[in-house]
């Protein structure tokens, strides 16, 4: 056992995701996500001219960054990293002052319209710190979702986040983000939906 | 290469109306107050009788701006929080305290205005100076740290809005001024040689904000291709109308001919100048926050 503290991490293989959305429902009912907001959603876009075509998933959840532009920016701190690296919002401090959410480079946070408050994915710490896998990860029917600690070297993460080529999403924003991916196609990130009239 | 988006969540907006109100109210309140100490705190006498209407505006604004704010933020009765948990990374931490402090050296800069101390004004207004240039400051450095949206993220943002803060208080300030010399003075006669000389004031800071706003959208339309769309949005996309014809023609380009043709310079004219670069200021603000915030981040 390595005596190094823990780094929690997150890995997606997007060869093995088939966008079934399991993830996005097991999110919804683990933590009680009201209507029209998510914490966790699979992006889909689609590339080339059918029949020569492939849809795209973007199963997006918080990257739980390691230096957190939300954390920055809170004025009442509450807006905490935690020691081994799970980004969370403590629900009594916060104000709803939106500023997270105006400067979150990836758009993970909303508003609850019951609580007002801010609120994200938090990689289910609740269930991470009694032992178990965060929803997501535990429902994934393809295995694509991986989660551990990166600084334990015999964990699954650990492994997998060495020997393969990994990304991350928009990494020029300098937030380091901690949730992996394999096989990231650049336009799913790019590929925009501008809200109609 | 064909690329479409299947399926994507829609995301709620961060800032809104009341943030860009807000912005705008701290920037006529600053940029009266500015205009009020030219002539207590730096002893510029030619504009004395804007000394009283300066501060009253100044601090009635400010006393307004802020419950803007208390309608945006969902938990208001926590307000209370700004002030025990404090974040000094945070610009909001930072207005927090300059909202508190620059109202409060209103009142006592106006208050010893018109108890005709002459020496503490000059103090006090000397200390708003600071003051009233950080509280609209640092909205602009509020927008600028939401580092992924390219129109906010530019260190042009607190002084592009410093600058339209002093142009939208000369402006209203002018209006101010006539609409008490007019009404309320006991000669009901107006100053008109200080009024022109108010409206050249004016002219040429709208010739400095058009050549700010113009660095900032040569630098956006040739940078990275968040900031192209961002540009793009502004100059043809759905902002466009607002941007080009209500912000920059009618707000700024109509008035600057208004105040600087001598042939064209009339009391009529420079209120309608005035009145025309009050709105366009305030769709200014208007477009800065919600364009700012159109483009979806994912």
């Amino acid at each position: 056992m390595s005596n190094k503290k823990k780094r929690y991490a997150m890995l997606v293989d997007l060869r093995k995701c088939i966008g079934c959305n399991a993830c996005v429902v097991a999110c919804k009912s683990e933590n009680d996500v009201p209507l029209g907001v998510w914490r966790s959603w699979v992006k889909k876009v689609e590339k080339g001219q059918y029949p020569d075509s492939k849809e795209f998933f973007l199963p997006v959840v918080c990257n739980n960054c390691d230096k957190p532009i939300c954390v920055t920016v809170c004025p009442v701190n509450a807006g905490i990293k935690r020691p081994d690296g799970i980004v969370y919002i403590d629900p009594h401090r916060c104000i709803g002052c939106r500023y997270c959410m105006a400067s979150c480079p990836y758009g993970v946070r909303y508003i609850n319209p019951r609580k007002k408050i801010a609120e994200k994915c938090y990689w289910c710490h609740h269930r991470v710190d009694a032992g178990l896998k965060p929803a997501c990860v535990l429902v994934c029917p393809t295995g694509a979702m991986i989660f551990g600690d990166l600084n334990d070297p015999r964990s699954d993460i650990a492994k997998a986040v060495a020997t393969n080529a990994v990304q991350v999403i928009k990494p020029d924003m300098g937030t380091d983000p901690q949730t992996f991916y394999i096989g990231l196609e650049q336009a799913a990130v790019e590929a925009k939906k501008i809200k109609e009239e | 290469m064909d690329t479409q988006v299947i399926y994507n969540i829609f995301h709620q907006d961060a800032f809104g109306f009341n943030i860009a109100m807000y912005i705008y109210l701290t920037g006529v309140s600053a940029g009266s107050f500015i205009l009020s100490t030219l002539a207590y705190g730096f002893g510029l006498s030619q504009y004395k009788p804007l000394g009283k209407v300066g501060v009253v505006v100044a601090t009635i604004v400010l006393i307004i701006a802020p419950l803007f704010l208390l309608f945006h933020v969902g938990t208001p009765y926590r307000a209370w929080h700004l002030f025990i948990y404090l974040n000094m990374a945070s610009p909001i931490t930072w207005g927090s305290f300059l909202l508190i402090l620059y109202p409060i050296n209103c009142i006592i800069y106006g208050y010893f205005m018109f108890k005709e101390n002459m020496k503490l004004t000059r103090i006090f207004g000397l200390i708003g100076i600071p003051l009233a240039v950080s509280v609209h400051g640092y909205t602009g450095f509020i927008l600028a740290f939401g580092k992924a949206r390219a129109l906010w993220n530019t260190a042009l943002m607190p002084i592009l809005f410093l600058v339209s803060a002093v142009i939208s208080g000369i402006a209203l300030m002018i209006l101010v001024f006539i609409i008490k010399e007019r009404f309320f003075s006991k000669e009901r006669k107006i100053d008109r040689e200080l009024v022109f000389g108010l409206g050249k004031l004016l002219a040429w800071m709208i010739v400095f904000d058009l050549f700010l706003v113009a660095c900032d959208l040569i630098v956006l339309s040739i940078s990275h291709s968040d900031a192209q769309a961002a540009a793009h949005l502004l100059l043809q996309g759905k902002f466009s109308f607002l941007f080009l014809v209500v912000e920059n023609l009618l707000g700024k380009i109509v008035p600057f001919f208004l105040l600087i043709v001598p042939r064209l310079r009339t009391l009529a004219t420079t209120i309608v100048a005035s009145i025309l670069v009050v709105i366009g200021i305030f769709f200014m603000r208007y477009v800065v926050v919600l364009a700012g915030e159109f483009i979806p981040l994912l």
